[in-house]
């Protein structure tokens, strides 16, 4: 580590936020309703849900919305204005981010800040944005991140990193960008014994993870499958909805439209899911997939074998927001383990 | 025990080739899941479960399977949603075969998750308590307290049509109306009702699981997908979030069963059955039509009498 | 002086009977409020409920729909259906939160230009007091986050 670790009391927590937001567009999970919150741009540091462990939509919305208005035109006198999509005005500040979440951007920098192609809207966004990460201390028993390469205490890609001590934070500048937020006087130099209690968490939160997962080998093991009828059984119960797509926050398709009333409208990139029955229609009628089989078999096939084909990675981190909110209780995890086995367990 | 029942039944009809594959209910991967299981085989019988958290309306399936013998386990509510969708001639109803258990009521499991502090690691059923184990050690609760809201209010627990009943007929509810929730928001004003409204949609992600979810939406061209006419747009806007709620409930006019599959099945929590509700309600009052109940009774939208309600008409 | 505000109503009528009593109300030179633009549709049956959100999305003030008095549809059971759609839509929207009145229905014979011209006056006074929809209408920004 470049930097000393540092200590916030949790009473001064509130001060910090004020500061930060004098020069900084602050944006931390919001609660939308009882359970249920996203990463959005904050007015004031009450409406901030820490209590939110992850929120239900991942931190690539603030990377990569669901809808984004990418230009807008319209008719004046005779001649058609363009204007750009909305500018960045202020550095910004994300708090509260999962390790997970914050892996999962690192794989979305892959797709859209490519060596032949930049997403400047992506790009515009990810330069301006600093990532405070808050560890987890708790684990679910849906985090899979162990076995996807991460951890509940992963500080990878964070600039700043908050240890939940109790009374005060634990916060580790990892990054020039994350130093820079800890000129505060509120901060004081961390203690041998929080820096121990920290480890202590960490090495706790690091067992309840599930490290189980067989992930070696998977991509080949998937290679073998492809013709498989081993996809006619895993499919079955997929309603074909978009939650597991919408919530994942690896996953990154999207459809641009043109949305147009008389003289004026704007170009709009919204996400889609490729288990939508209309995703790979054609015009002429035909639909190379047509139906669940075909798409259920394309999105495990896409995170667990063509990304680390292109990436040498795997497109997913184990958050577990699939297995939560899935209506149906489909469990990646299983599809996983049935794969490696070449087989649908008669007995999950 | 129904679950035991259950599997022997499931076993009979397998065994005898009575049917191609059962449709039913098996563990979850979690505490507090039931999942869609789809049972070929004698042997796989003993996958299928029964229990409170069986929440799912299983008919949503038979959409994909009409061209088999299909066995499907139905709570009242799904029975007539089979009913519903055999009216609308989905499949011919000797291809189905109706394994009806009278429902103890499903447990609303976000309710449940709320109640408790930390993760839920185990949940047990005894009589009318759930013994819940998670962060702080084991919790007694009563089971009543964490009932789904409309399974409170079901007046049809017992399916209505069967094949086959697995477990005793339990006591009907008396039919009491509008529940008291429902009556205490029609005394809100306009503004307080649309308020109310704006602010549960204005969270949807437009993801569809209620639209999937529900076993009466089966269109092959959904109206979000139609590009001409081009209803609404995709993206995430006030208006359109609204309009989307207002035309799918708006679509399950006399068709809906109250099952509550599209509220579970929400990421986001929206309450959502509080729209079909209250169609359900104006059915039952202006035409007298409850859903699936009759399975010679027409759809009220396609249908008329001559002396029906028209007092608002100048 | 304030101009007073002028509300725009879509009116949806059925060529037969309700369309026909329209134009009996113009040829007659009966006056009334010349608020509503009108679209033919052959039956009130014909009416997608989706017409009237749709309207209302765009930014219109009211809806009229008129048909034929039940038992002289053209096509004999349209209006019938029609009756039992407005029923159960006004009802649904009305719980929602629009407002009672913004949304209309009425029976118009072919031969009551009078009846025509009164029903229109009537649901413009009502959209008059009831006022501009303060919900609903598409924004055409999409919100950033």
């Amino acid at each position: 580590m470049k930097f000393e670790p540092l200590k916030l009391n949790k009473n001064e927590f509130q001060s910090f936020l004020k500061e930060l937001a004098k020069d900084h567009d602050l944006f931390a999970p919001v609660r939308l309703a009882e359970g249920v919150s996203v990463y959005r741009r904050i007015d004031s540091t009450d409406e901030i849900d820490l209590d939110a462990f992850n929120p239900q939509k991942p931190l690539k919305e603030l990377f990569f919305p669901q809808s984004e208005a990418m230009l807008r035109f319209e008719k004046v006198e005779n001649r058609h204005r363009v204007t750009s999509a909305d500018q960045i005005k202020k550095p910004r500040v994300v708090l509260g981010a999962r390790a997970c979440d914050i892996q999962a951007v690192s794989i979305l920098d892959d797709v859209f800040l490519g060596k032949e192609y930049t997403d400047v809207y992506f790009l515009k966004k990810r330069q301006s944005t600093t990532l405070i990460a808050f560890a987890c201390n708790s684990p679910l028993s849906t985090c899979f991140c162990a076995s996807t390469g991460g951890g509940p205490f992963d500080r990878k890609g964070s600039d700043l990193f908050f240890i939940d001590l109790g009374e005060s934070y634990l916060v580790e500048p990892l990054t020039d960008k994350g130093k820079a937020l800890t000129q505060s006087t509120l901060f004081v130099k961390a203690s041998q014994h929080d820096i121990a209690f920290a480890s202590e968490l960490e090495k706790k939160a690091v067992q309840k993870t599930d490290a189980s997962l067989p992930m070696e080998g998977i991509e080949k093991k998937l290679d073998q499958l492809m013709e498989s009828r081993f996809w006619d059984r895993v499919h079955e119960k997929c309603i074909g909805c978009g939650v597991c797509t919408f919530l994942c926050p690896t996953c990154h398709c999207f459809d641009i439209v043109d949305e147009a009333v008389n003289e004026q409208g704007q170009r709009v990139r919204n996400w889609d899911t490729c288990l939508s029955s209309l995703y790979s229609l054609e015009t002429s009628g035909h639909n190379p997939r047509p139906s669940g089989r075909e798409r259920t078999r394309q999105r495990v096939m896409h995170k667990f074998n063509y990304f680390p084909k292109n990436f040498k990675k795997i497109a997913c981190v184990g958050c577990g927001r699939c297995i939560i909110y899935c209506p149906v209780n489909f469990d990646i995890r299983q599809v996983i383990q049935d794969a490696q086995k070449g087989e649908v367990s008669k007995n999950p | 025990m129904v679950q035991k029942k259950l599997r022997e039944k499931a076993k009979e009809l397998l065994s005898k080739k009575e049917v191609d594959l059962i449709i039913g209910f098996g563990e979850g991967s979690q505490p507090l899941r039931a999942t869609p299981v789809f049972v070929r085989t004698p042997e796989e019988a003993d996958r299928l479960v029964w229990n409170s958290f069986c929440e799912n309306n299983l008919a949503t399936y038979l959409h994909k399977f009409n061209r088999f013998k299909v066995g499907i386990v139905v709570k009242g509510c799904d029975a007539r949603s089979v009913t519903a969708l055999a009216l609308e001639k989905r499949f011919k109803p000797e291809q189905i075969v109706l394994i009806g258990i009278p429902c103890q009521r499903m447990i609303d499991r976000k309710k449940l998750k709320k109640a408790v502090k930390g993760e839920i690691v185990k949940v047990r059923e005894e009589g009318d308590k759930i013994i819940v184990s998670a962060e702080d050690g084991e919790v007694v609760l009563r089971r009543d307290d964490f009932l789904y809201p409309l399974c409170k209010a079901c007046t049809h627990r017992n399916p209505v049509q069967e094949t086959l009943l697995v477990g005793d007929r339990v006591e009907e509810a008396a039919l009491t109306g509008p529940n008291p929730e429902a009556r205490e928001f029609e005394k809100k004003s306009p503004e307080e009702r649309w308020a109310f409204f704006e602010k549960e949609t204005d969270r949807c992600i437009r993801c569809y699981a209620c639209r999937e979810a529900c076993p009466m939406c089966y269109c092959t061209e959904c109206f979000v997908d139609s590009s001409n006419p081009k209803w609404i747009e995709k993206s995430l806007s006030p208006s359109d979030l609204q309009f989307y709620h207002i035309v799918r409930a708006y679509h399950q006019t006399g068709r809906c069963t109250n099952c509550g599959a599209c509220e579970r099945a929400c990421p986001m929590d929206i309450r959502l059955t509080y729209l079909t509700q209250k169609l359900n309600q104006e059915v039952e009052e202006l035409f007298q039509f409850e859903t699936g109940v009759d399975p010679g009774a027409l759809p009220p939208l396609s249908t008329y009498k001559a002396d029906d309600p028209q007092e608002f008409i100048k | 002086m304030e101009p007073t505000w002028e509300p725009k109503i879509l009116a949806f009528l059925c060529n037969w009977c309700s369309y026909a009593g329209a134009d009996l109300a113009g040829t007659s030179r009966i006056q009334y409020s010349p608020n509503i633009r009108v679209i033919r549709v052959p039956c009130s049956g014909r009416i997608n409920p989706l017409f009237i959100l749709k309207a209302l999305q765009n930014g219109i003030d009211g809806v009229l729909v008129s048909g034929c008095h039940p038992g002289d549809c053209h096509y004999l059971t349209g209006n019938y259906i029609g009756r039992r759609k407005s029923a159960t839509l006004k009802r649904f929207l009305e719980y929602l939160g629009v407002e009672e009145g913004r949304v209309q229905f009425s029976w118009v014979s072919a031969a009551e230009g009078g009846k025509f011209s009164q029903v229109v006056d009537e649901v413009t006074r009502d959209i008059k007091k009831l006022g501009p929809p303060k919900h609903f209408a598409k924004q055409m920004r999409v919100q950033g986050v």
